[in-house]
């Protein structure tokens, strides 16, 4: 099974997004700080994290910094609150090496869409 | 009774409770939460959503969400573009063939999206559809129209209970929608009416403005002192009001700034050769400018909006003592809004020149008002100004 790394500060959003990846046959992870993430992607290798850029504590920027210090490879999605153009740290995550954005409010087919092609390229 | 049984449910007693709260709500999301809240309570769904137009954006935004964890999508995470199937089917009006209720069930989508005897193009919205609807999770999509617009979208899971629902409860639904679209609605019309009531008075101060400016125009020695009465005032019932909220209230505020703005405006009927003249007036002129407050009144006595606002230009030269004019009224009988603007007022004129005088300094127009305070002026709005004075606010 394709595993997924999501992170965010919101339980709420958590709670759903792995509930949602779950029926999609997907092995699930959480974090809700970006510290846990950075363990949890070291300890479980995730195919893809999913990582929201606004978190309290170490932002999702500096969290996504340190996993690919540590593993160049890892994939992360960001989602973002706020309109890409009009964030710098947007452009911060792609030099940083960030595979793609999706910014809330999303669409929930286009999110399938995007992390399960991923998936399956595995 | 047992409650939240399907049928056992009375529906027309939960949709007049719901229309009765609604006159109530003037937030359109506190109504939508309530009536998600009832469906999942209620009819006891799994889940319930909904969808709102986002005029701007054009989009539709999930805005509330209940539910199971795992189930309930938190607020403004999700969102459908109007290109969505969901938004083109309701657009476009749901054949009545498949979807008798105009509502959309998923059952009837599948079904649809297979049948032989529709269309080819429906057949592929309905596909379309059902996916969306598996995505949400979705067992029943309600549309809200108000008008031919579509506002929102309700999302429904299945019963709890398991079962399809009945048309007893497709029709609450719709109830609810439309009740969704009124609300909405009305919550429009009133914040767009806020919006007009504040252009209004903003007009209404910039006139008086424009009147305030035509009285320090014709009065030379006085130049943007209606201004800084105007500012002064203010800050003083400002204050008055964080010592006591109950001392000052909105409405009063509005009052004073009018007030404040026009309480010399009886000046327009005073002889400029009076207004400006160097040295001391005579008993005559005197008794003249002693006329301005009421000439004020009879200005702007005919607005009926500045009833109270004229109690302020009326009443700026009364004195605490009871020696001033036009009433000689005393103490706590001058209306506050006059006895504030009666400290500014004097205190603006001494600190600034004059015909007969030069400025005094600000420190020497304090002492002064301290030494009139309980003769010419109001203890309390005194005991303000000294307070400004130690801030360096004056």
């Amino acid at each position: 099974m394709p595993k997924l790394l999501i992170v965010d500060d919101e339980t709420d959003i958590l709670e759903f997004a792995a509930n949602f990846f779950r029926k999609r046959k997907v092995e699930v992870f959480t974090a809700p700080n970006g510290e846990q993430a950075v363990s949890m992607a070291h300890s479980h290798k995730p195919n893809l994290v999913l990582m929201d850029i606004g978190m309290s504590g170490i932002d999702g920027i500096e969290t996504l910094k340190r996993m690919k210090e540590m593993d160049c490879n890892t994939k992360v999605i960001m989602v973002t609150g706020r309109e890409p153009q009009e964030d710098a740290s947007f452009n911060k995550c792609m030099e940083l090496g960030a595979m793609g954005y999706i910014h809330k409010p999303l669409e929930l087919d286009e999110l399938e869409k995007v992390v399960l092609k991923e998936l399956m390229k595995i | 009774m047992r409650m939240g049984l399907g049928r056992s449910v009375d529906y027309k007693k939960e949709l007049e409770k719901a229309a009765k709260t609604m006159i109530l709500v003037h937030e359109p999301d506190a109504l939508i939460k309530m009536i998600v809240r009832m469906l999942v309570q209620k009819v006891r769904i799994t889940h319930a959503g909904i969808l709102l137009h986002d005029k701007a954006r054009d989009t539709y935004i999930l805005t509330v969400s209940k539910g199971a964890a795992g189930f309930k999508i938190p607020a403004g995470f999700a969102r459908i573009d109007s290109d969505n199937p969901l938004v083109r089917f309701f657009k476009e009006g749901p054949d009545k063939k498949y979807f008798s209720e105009g509502v959309i069930i998923y059952g009837e989508a599948k079904k649809t999206a297979v049948s032989k005897g529709a269309e080819p193009r429906l057949r592929e919205l309905a596909a379309k559809v059902a996916y969306q609807m598996e995505i949400y999770e979705a067992v029943a999509c309600i549309p809200t129209y108000f008008r031919d617009e579509l506002l929102g979208i309700l999302l429904l899971g299945g019963k709890k209970s398991g079962g399809p629902f009945s048309r007893d409860e497709l029709s609450f639904f719709m109830a609810l929608a439309s009740d969704v679209a009124m609300g909405i609605r009305n919550a429009q019309l009133f914040r767009e009416l806020e919006l007009e009531l504040d252009k209004r008075k903003r007009l209404f101060i910039n006139t008086t403005v424009a009147l305030a400016a035509a009285i320090d125009a014709k009065d030379h020695y006085t130049h943007g002192h209606t201004a800084r009465v105007t500012n002064l005032s203010l800050e003083i019932a400002q204050r008055l009001k964080n010592r006591n909220k109950y001392a000052i209230n909105d409405k009063a505020m509005e009052d004073l700034q009018i007030a404040s703005l026009l309480h010399d405006i009886g000046k327009i009927g005073i002889p400029e050769s009076i207004l400006n003249k160097e040295g001391s007036l005579n008993e005559e002129e005197h008794k003249k400018m002693r006329e301005h407050p009421i000439l004020g009144v009879t200005i702007i006595q005919a607005i009926k909006e500045l009833e109270d606002a004229v109690m302020g230009v009326k009443y700026h030269h009364e004195r605490f003592d009871g020696l001033g004019y036009p009433e000689g009224l005393k103490g706590e009988n001058i209306p506050l809004i006059a006895a504030i603007i009666s400290v500014a007022d004097s205190y603006d004129a001494m600190t600034t020149d004059r015909p007969y005088r030069p400025a005094m300094q600000k420190d020497a127009a304090l002492a002064e008002i301290k030494r009139l305070s309980g003769l010419q002026f109001n203890p309390r709005i005194v005991e303000i100004m000294a307070e400004l004075s130690r801030e360096d606010r004056l």
